[in-house]
């Protein structure tokens, strides 16, 4: 399977005439823009902004963030999601790099949505913070869930995912500045020299525990809360066969971006050289009840096997609960022979007293930890919010408050802000980008 | 104005003597006596007063000893308090961990102190007080002090003292998240590379060893078997005799049981901090059962009783000091034959 990624690196985005890309500067129409998005008519507010690295503005409630890209063969960026089914992970894709479509509500937040700071002390806290981003901030008719804690956030969603889809256009008939590819054999095909290597496979945990539908990751539009472990390839993860979901702590979520960009994924393929004989993805995924979560881990384990992999990554998108999935699969690979080298956050509380993971098994021996979910975070007052700060404080976010006798509300009256980093937007960066690690004081 | 340190010692680096000393009461002079010279060299402080306490009176009389140098401590000016360093020293370590934590709680002042691994001061303090990792004998002075002097001058400068793997002080049982300059995909593809290559690597998470005992199988002959009681809730005369403490237990204690029916509330009650005491203080054998046990005695159902039963509180005992605790228990349940043991926690 071959996958080709044009890439287009952004400099600067403009609102001007028309939509275009020339020499790093990405223009876009905005009332275009936002009359494409105006389509869904359950948008009933909607405007576009640019923000920049340094820029002193604050984000929230932030739900999703997506690469604008196109397809060379004319066919949907998300397969089974915004556009028919389709055969993801083949082919070529432009993509516009070191950018991203931001999508932000206007008024109302929830327990999934998150913060990001542009500028300041709070720019370091997302990966986000180092790109250029293209915000939409809307509000929509969906008034079922309104004043829901949890939100499915699916009018806003999809509209940051057709957008993403409608800027990519522009860079469609242009040549890249580089190329990346990505390809791979069927592993039964590959050469006795590459099939002799110690065999690395990804297993890969997103977030599938809402039973409800509409709040989970999508598999080629798939809930996954219905779903048993199966193989996929790295390319069809960053060729839009994963959509990213609305439920889980946003500190602890892959966004659709993330999906788009998985770095570790990425490495696997590019570093396997002599070393190692890279065998794929089995997607997992997380569950609630434990027969669920030990039928996975079964099952996960027999494909892993079966693969003939020696080595495994286990990487979960979440935490507390999931901990339990992400253990039972690291345990359960590591019994079967399979050494693993695992990624996650960790949730030791306020006072880093806590127990790092909510169950703990003496296999897991190799992990890498990109930070606690329960960290306080102090963020100064930013002179520029897009969204409504108060979302965080109000609607339930997992990382912030309206009331704390000891630290008092999340939001306080000047605009400055107190919350744990559950609520930073995509903020542990599990998959490859977390620049934090946890350590013991 | 130059700040002010104040240093605990033994006895024996107090130089009154050695084991034959080591009941003497605490005292407290002015200036410096043994490694408080060192200190008072080598910190950004002046020591200004040196205590010296013998390790039998601070572990016979804890209370006692802690209370005289609390008020000693009344109307000094001081801006750390540094204990030690102990080594291997038990008593000492112990002793070092008592002042530093009681120091810390009165008067708010940083705390520091060093000891060996094996010492059994370091697992019961390490969450209270910063203890820098020190070598095993007094020879180790030198390199021991200079560690604590490092951190201790970081305390007296107001500065943040880093991760424990990193100024080499004993984990505190705290974790928190920090910045570096690795991704965690370069992390990562280290940590992979190294276990395919079979290299050393450091994981970013330890899992502290789980000490799992596997369940003993079921007794064969019940109405022969010697069965004896044991409990983590807590259980106690109601004197506490033995001292046990409410949480973080260290102690535990057997009581005589052979001439009574049940245990009796006003007679015993529950020393656990760790959950609502009333129904237990009520009724103690709601956590220990000896009224059914004596019961089943009478009825047949099981062989014999043995005289005692055994309590401790289970609530942040850590593993060693518990397993410690059965390595005490376990030779007088073999010498009175037991066959069997129901231990009951809360």
């Amino acid at each position: 399977m071959k996958l080709e990624i044009g890439n287009f690196h952004v400099k600067d985005i403009v609102f001007g005439d028309s939509l275009s890309y020339s020499d790093g500067i990405l223009t876009i129409n905005k009332e275009e823009a936002l009359d494409f998005i105006r389509q869904d008519k359950r948008i009933t507010e909607a405007e576009l902004y640019i923000v920049k690295p340094g820029d002193m503005v604050r984000l929230c409630p932030v739900k999703e963030a997506i690469e604008p890209r196109c397809r060379l063969d004319g066919k949907g960026l998300f397969p089974g999601y915004t556009s028919d089914l389709r055969q993801a992970g083949e082919g070529v894709l432009h993509a516009l790099k070191d950018c991203s479509v931001i999508v932000v509500g206007r008024h109302w937040g929830g327990f999934q949505d998150g913060l990001i700071d542009m500028g300041g002390p709070g720019q370091k806290h997302t990966y986000f913070g180092e790109l250029i981003n293209i915000v939409l901030v809307g509000d929509t008719d969906e008034e079922f869930e309104r004043y829901e804690q949890q939100k499915c956030n699916d009018a806003l969603r999809r509209a940051g995912h057709k957008l993403a889809e409608y800027i990519g256009q522009c860079v469609k008939d242009l040549t890249p500045e580089d190329t990346d590819v990505y390809e791979t054999e069927p592993l039964v095909k590959r050469s006795a020299e590459k099939n002799g290597r110690p065999g690395v496979v990804a297993v890969i945990q997103p977030q599938s525990q809402m039973e409800t539908p509409g709040y989970n990751t999508l598999y080629y539009g798939w809930d996954m809360n219905r779903y048993l472990p199966s193989y996929m390839t790295v390319q069809e993860v960053l060729d839009g066969a994963l959509i990213s979901g609305s439920f889980m702590p946003t500190s602890s979520k892959w966004s659709t971006y993330d999906f788009q960009n998985f770095p570790i994924l990425r490495r696997l393929i590019e570093e396997q050289g002599d070393e190692y004989n890279f065998l794929g993805v089995i997607l997992a995924n997380l569950n609630v009840a434990m027969d669920q979560k030990e039928r996975n881990a079964q099952i996960l384990t027999n494909i892993a096997v079966q693969l003939g992999a020696d080595y495994a990554l286990v990487t979960e998108e979440g935490y507390g609960n999931p901990d339990a999935d992400y253990v039972l699969a690291i345990s359960n690979l590591e019994k079967a022979g399979i050494k693993v080298v695992a990624v996650a956050n960790e949730s030791t509380g306020r006072d880093g007293g806590g127990s790092p993971l909510v169950t703990l098994d003496e296999r897991i021996v190799a992990m890498v930890s990109t930070g606690n979910v329960g960290q306080l975070i102090e963020l100064p007052p930013m002179p520029v919010v897009l969204g409504e700060l108060e979302a965080l404080g109000r609607d339930g976010n997992s990382g912030g408050w309206d009331y704390d006798e000891v630290l008092g509300p999340s939001v306080r009256p000047d605009g400055s802000v107190i919350m744990e980093d559950n609520g930073l937007f995509c903020g542990d960066q599990t998959v490859g980008w977390s620049f934090k690690t946890m350590k013991d004081f | 104005m130059s700040k002010k340190a104040i240093v605990y010692i033994n006895q024996f680096f107090g130089q009154l003597g050695g084991e034959d000393t080591a009941d003497v009461a605490p005292s407290i002079t002015e200036g410096q006596i043994g490694p408080a010279m060192a200190y008072n060299a080598q910190l950004n402080a002046d020591v200004t007063h040196t205590i010296i306490c013998g390790d039998n009176f601070m572990g016979s009389h804890t209370e006692e000893a802690v209370q005289i140098i609390l008020d000693m401590l009344k109307d000094k000016e001081f801006d750390i308090f540094i204990a030690g360093p102990a080594f291997n020293a038990g008593r000492y370590g112990v002793a070092c961990g008592t002042i530093c934590k009681a120091v810390k709680e009165k008067y708010g002042v940083p705390v520091i102190t060093s000891m060996n691994q094996e010492n059994p001061g370091m697992e019961m303090f390490r969450k209270d007080v910063i203890i820098m990792k020190g070598g095993n004998i007094a020879s180790k002075m030198r390199k021991d002090l200079a560690a604590v002097v490092k951190v201790a001058n970081k305390m007296l400068a107001g500065e943040e003292i880093g991760a424990a793997a990193e100024e080499g002080y004993f984990p505190t049982g705290h974790r928190h998240q920090t910045f570096i300059n690795e991704r965690a995909v370069d992390r990562f593809m280290k940590m992979l590379h190294a276990r395919i290559r079979g290299e050393d690597y450091v994981s970013e998470m330890i899992v502290p060893k789980l000490d799992r005992v596997p369940i003993a199988p079921a007794v064969k002959d019940l109405k022969h078997a010697r069965i004896a009681m044991l409990n983590t809730g807590g259980i106690i005369p109601v004197d506490n005799p033995d001292r046990i403490q409410s949480a973080s237990a260290t102690r535990w204690g057997r009581y005589d049981i052979s001439e009574m029916d049940a245990l009796k509330g006003g007679e015993f009650k529950t020393i656990h901090a760790g959950f609502d005491p009333a129904a237990a203080n009520e009724n103690p054998n709601r956590i220990m059962p000896i009224d059914a046990m004596k019961v089943l005695l009478k009825e047949g159902v099981y062989g014999s009783l043995h005289p005692y039963f055994y309590t401790t509180v289970g609530t942040g005992t850590t593993e060693k000091e518990a397993a410690r605790m059965a390595r005490e228990i376990i030779p007088l349940l073999q010498e009175d034959q037991v066959d069997a043991c129901i231990l009951i926690s809360t």
